[in-house]
């Protein structure tokens, strides 16, 4: 093991080279070490990554000075899995990055803070999979946050951009401070701070509260409601490569620590099982509702984004339910779906992000409403959104759908087992999940039919070109993963299987070989989907056969108004409008315009302007942060501006320190 | 095997029996049984006129519109014999197959940037999304009663003993009928002879298809209601013998017809702001079915 302690020294060493070369370098080379150095971390934490995922637990310590002492680094199935997930969505963004932000190329500061901030995060994500003692673990992930903070205000000299990375900021301390609490109870309870400390505290004390402490903490990263809305602000301002890196894999981080967490639960599995299913179905239904009617299509995504947290979240609750249940099937289908879920929607979702973000670079606009038709100018761009845009909607015969297939198996399982409330529970997700699909699927025809369909709808005052193969190389290597998830499922569900036996303490005996014969099942489906691919081929070979009859081109059938024009097509807003209507008690619309007066018989120009607002943020935080804000205004006498009161408190930090520790009140 | 031949049979006339009864409701003869199919055949020889807004998407969607119609016969079983295609959980694979589908006739609809087609293709994926978790709360019910998850274990184990099984039964074929007028676009919901534009939903969105296209999607449609009738007769041949069994498909998929040709002769179409809560409606009718069941299995007290 001394050859793989020796690589992760490496790799630590060539990312502070790396970070000081990126800054002296020219501005068209910075990029470039970024992308060599990335490539050289992943290489480097993917080989121990392979070791664990392949059965054999990958232990070591790292000397960290006389204050922590050797905190253990343990690299399990669980982190290898997430590991291998941030490496290939790190590797591509930065990748789509270099070409991303050619446009910024005069501006070498912004650059130099940019790759530098994004080798140092791509590394600290890992270490977060890695480090096994609570203190090391939270300054891996303060340095993710932090630099994750710095790639989104990437164009700080946006008041909204900067704005939204102070927003970002804040709740990731936010989740920070539930963190330290967790470990403070148990360092309190226990006296260590490794995670096996986690494992003896559960056994000694009571179960839900500091699971549900941790969940807090790390359902902020995970974007659970209600303490979703860092998502839709940070998403949309961050450079499009940075988004898709925070949504395919930052907010998987807070799913792979609530996994940590359960991997040592002794006990109350059903009830918190129970909880996290009713709020990931919330946060699904939520976070689908309000994709479906913004207009932004990166804020659209963002929110999409919580709506897959929602799905993986089922998939948690089904695995905890199982543990509770004793009943190997919910286990393995509800945490394998989850899983495997966490990959689809990393992959799915970064390409989506890549191809938005195409789009963005070419138009310069997020807004949906003034684009169209863009399908002819940037052809493969417009298929790598419809490969996602179908693959994200959970429909075969792409990946989505195998990863919701086993959550739904786990729920169908989940019907036939257990109690009253647990069967209405699971029938209720069922329709849940169903909707979530219908839903997604308005979303995102929405989405592409506006973006890329019909005609242009505002002039656009330059041509429009397809991105360069820089930017597209990395979305065909997305594409050709989620194509192997699709057709080769049984071989991911198998590692999945492999590495849930022996994630958790207590692992529901047997079931294996009936979780195998859903690998059989897997295995038939992606053979149904080749089917289905079959006879869309000889149905278009007949078509092709068949059509040599005379073919016309003429202006789409206008039913019989004369003069349509490209305005009058259907919008994204109007697509979504009946939608938001019905739903208008949970999706808040707010209009501006003036009525028509009574005077008015001549009207000249009028503006209407019509946008919706996140109903939670507004009626549950706003209103929470008001009053903190009303609260805080009573200690402002404390910050007084005067030198000498600060002082002041110094010194009686100080004595009452003392004193307390002469006392012997604090030890 | 079986079922995929009676499927394709039934849906030889299943809408000229539509189209017959509705000429005979208003007192007209109307024309033969066979005429719709004469219309595709027509339509399959037929050129074609594509819009120059399209792209290949237009030209691709109806060939994957019919696929995933054939798909989803495929997984129908027909009594004691299993569909093509039985796994467990098939009836998932159902759904999402369809849903594939409606995804691509949805977008074919926005390629065309006509504003109609897009009021169509808007109103259609609104009223199939409310019409989803019906179908999938029947499921789970069913599953829970039998304790199977694929279509043909279901319906073999579904064996109707007292009578609030028979009220789920009648009940679940409620659903199944009202869900076939839906995922049809037939006359509660939407009204196929209508002649404006504005108040069509999947008429207008196939506007601007003609030819072999177009044929396609009247195929794709024919097929789509006998797949929903299968499913109701399922409901109540899961143990029959195949000679009372074969003659009750064709009895129940002509009731069926002659119903859906009544209801649009007699019934006024909704509506459409009224649509997303009739289709509500039969959501509740399903967590009706799922409360019967509960009854049944005794998980209640």
């Amino acid at each position: 093991m001394v050859g793989l302690e020796f690589l992760l020294n490496f790799s630590w060493l060539v990312t502070f080279v790396a970070v000081v070369a990126i800054c002296f370098a020219s501005v068209r080379r910075k990029a470039l070490v970024a992308v060599f150095t990335v490539l050289v971390n992943v290489v480097a934490t993917s080989w121990p990554a392979f070791l664990a995922i392949s059965g054999e637990t990958v232990v070591l310590s790292l000397q960290a000075g006389s204050f922590l002492g050797d905190v253990p680094v343990r690299i399990d199935g669980l982190s290898a899995w997430f590991i291998l997930i941030i490496n290939f969505t790190s590797a591509t963004g930065v990748v789509y990055g270099m070409g991303y932000l050619k446009a910024y190329s005069e501006n070498s500061v912004k650059l130099a803070l940019h790759w530098g901030m994004f080798v140092l995060f791509h590394l600290s994500m890992v270490w977060v999979c890695m480090l096994q003692n609570g203190f090391a673990f939270l300054i891996a992930w303060e340095i993710m946050s932090l630099t994750s903070m710095m790639l989104v205000i990437f164009d700080h000299h946006n008041p909204k951009t900067l704005k939204a990375g102070i927003n970002y900021l804040v709740q990731m301390h936010l989740s920070v401070i539930f963190l330290t609490i967790g470990f403070i109870w148990i360092y309190l309870e226990t006296g260590s701070l490794s995670f096996d400390a986690i494992e003896s505290f559960f056994s000694t004390n009571n179960n839900i509260w500091l699971f549900l402490i941790f969940f807090l903490g790390f359902g902020l990263k995970a974007g659970f409601i209600p303490l979703h809305s860092w998502l839709p602000h940070a998403h949309p301002a961050a450079p499009s490569h940075v988004s898709g890196v925070m949504s395919g894999v930052i907010v998987k981080l807070g799913i792979y620590g609530i996994f940590r967490v359960i991997s040592f639960l002794k006990a109350d599995f059903l009830l918190l099982g129970e909880i996290v299913v009713t709020l990931s179905v919330l946060t699904g239904l939520y976070g689908i509702l309000n994709a479906a009617v913004y207009r932004d299509f990166k804020r659209m995504l963002a929110y999409c984004t919580i709506e897959n947290i929602g799905i993986i979240g089922i998939g948690i609750g089904i695995g905890l339910m199982g543990m509770g249940e004793n009943s190997p099937l919910m286990y393995y289908l509800g945490f394998g779906g989850a899983l495997l879920h966490v990959l689809n929607h990393s992959l799915f979702k970064s390409l989506l992000f890549y191809s938005a973000g195409s789009v963005y670079r070419q138009t310069h606009t997020r807004n949906m409403d003034q684009l169209g038709g863009l399908i002819k100018q940037m052809p493969q761009t417009a298929v790598f959104f419809l490969i996602g845009a179908i693959a994200i909607g959970g429909v075969p015969p792409f990946n989505g759908f195998v990863s919701e297939f086993i959550i739904y198996s786990g729920l169908l399982e989940g019907i036939q087992t257990g109690s009253l409330n647990q069967i209405g529970l699971m029938v209720l997700t069922f329709a849940g999940l169903s909707i979530i699909g219908g839903i997604s699927i308005l979303t995102f025809t929405k989405t592409f039919g506006t973006i890329f369909l019909g005609n242009g709808r505002k002039k656009m005052d330059h041509p429009l070109e397809e991105v360069p193969l820089i930017m597209l190389l990395p979305q065909y290597l997305i594409a050709g993963l989620m194509l192997s998830v699709a057709f080769l499922p049984q071989f991911y569900l198998a590692v999945v299987n492999n590495l849930l036996s022996g994630l958790c303490r207590f692992v529901p005996a047997g079931g294996l070989s009936e979780v195998g014969k859903y690998g059989g099942t897997l295995t038939q489906i992606s053979l149904y989907s080749a089917l289905f691919i079959g006879i869309v081929a000889v149905s278009w070979g007949v078509r092709l056969l068949l059509r040599n009859k005379q073919q016309a081109v003429q202006p789409t059938w206008g039913c019989a108004y004369v003069a349509p024009n490209t305005r009058m097509q259907y919008t994204g807003k109007s697509f979504s409008k009946q939608f938001g209507k019905i739903f208008s008690f949970l999706l808040v619309e707010k209009k501006h315009y003036k009525e028509l007066q009574s005077g008015d018989t001549f009207p000249g120009r009028r503006k209407y302007q019509s946008r919706y607002l996140d109903l939670l943020e507004r009626r549950l935080i706003d209103v929470v942060v008001q009053r903190l804000i009303y609260a805080a205004n009573y200690f402002k006498f404390i910050q007084n501006g005067r030198i000498q009161s600060y002082v002041l408190y110094g010194i009686v930090f100080m004595l009452s320190i003392f004193v307390l520790t002469v006392l012997t009140i604090v030890r | 095997m079986l079922s995929l031949i009676l499927i394709v049979l039934a849906a030889f006339f299943f809408t000229g029996i539509i189209i017959r009864t509705k000429s005979m409701a208003s007192g007209r003869k109307g024309p033969g049984i066979l005429q719709p199919i004469k219309d595709v055949v027509r339509l399959f020889r037929k050129g074609a006129v594509y819009s120059e807004t399209t792209s290949f998407i237009f030209q691709i969607a109806p060939t994957i519109y019919f696929s995933s119609i054939v798909m989803a016969m495929l997984v129908i079983p027909f009594g004691q014999s299993k569909g093509v295609i039985s796994f467990n959980g098939d009836f998932i694979f159902f759904a999402y197959v369809l849903a594939l589908g409606k995804f691509f006739s949805i977008i074919a609809a926005l390629d065309t940037g006509s504003s109609f087609q897009g009021m169509g293709a808007s109103r259609e994926a609104l009223f199939s999304m409310f019409a989803e978790p019906a179908f999938f709360i029947l499921m789970g019910s069913l599953a829970l009663l039998t304790g199977h998850t694929s279509f043909y274990e279901i319906f073999t184990e579904l064996h109707l003993g007292s009578y609030v099984s028979y009220a789920i039964a009648l009940l679940a074929a409620f659903v199944l009928v009202m869900l076939a007028m839906i995922e049809n676009s037939r006359m509660p919901i939407d009204d196929p002879k209508t002649h404006l534009e504005l108040t069509m939903i999947h008429e207008v969105m196939v506007l601007d298809h003609s030819g072999f296209d177009l044929g396609l999607i009247l195929t794709a449609g024919y097929l789509k209601f006998a797949i929903y009738g299968a499913l109701v007769v399922n409901l109540f041949t899961g143990v029959v013998a195949y000679e009372y069994a074969i003659p009750l498909f064709f009895f129940i998929q002509f009731l069926m017809a002659v119903s859906v040709g009544l209801i649009e002769s007699f019934i006024a179409r909704f509506r459409m702001s009224h649509n997303a809560q009739f289709i509500v409606v039969l959501t509740s009718v399903s967590l009706l079915i799922f409360f019967g069941v509960l009854l049944i299995s005794g998980k209640f007290l």
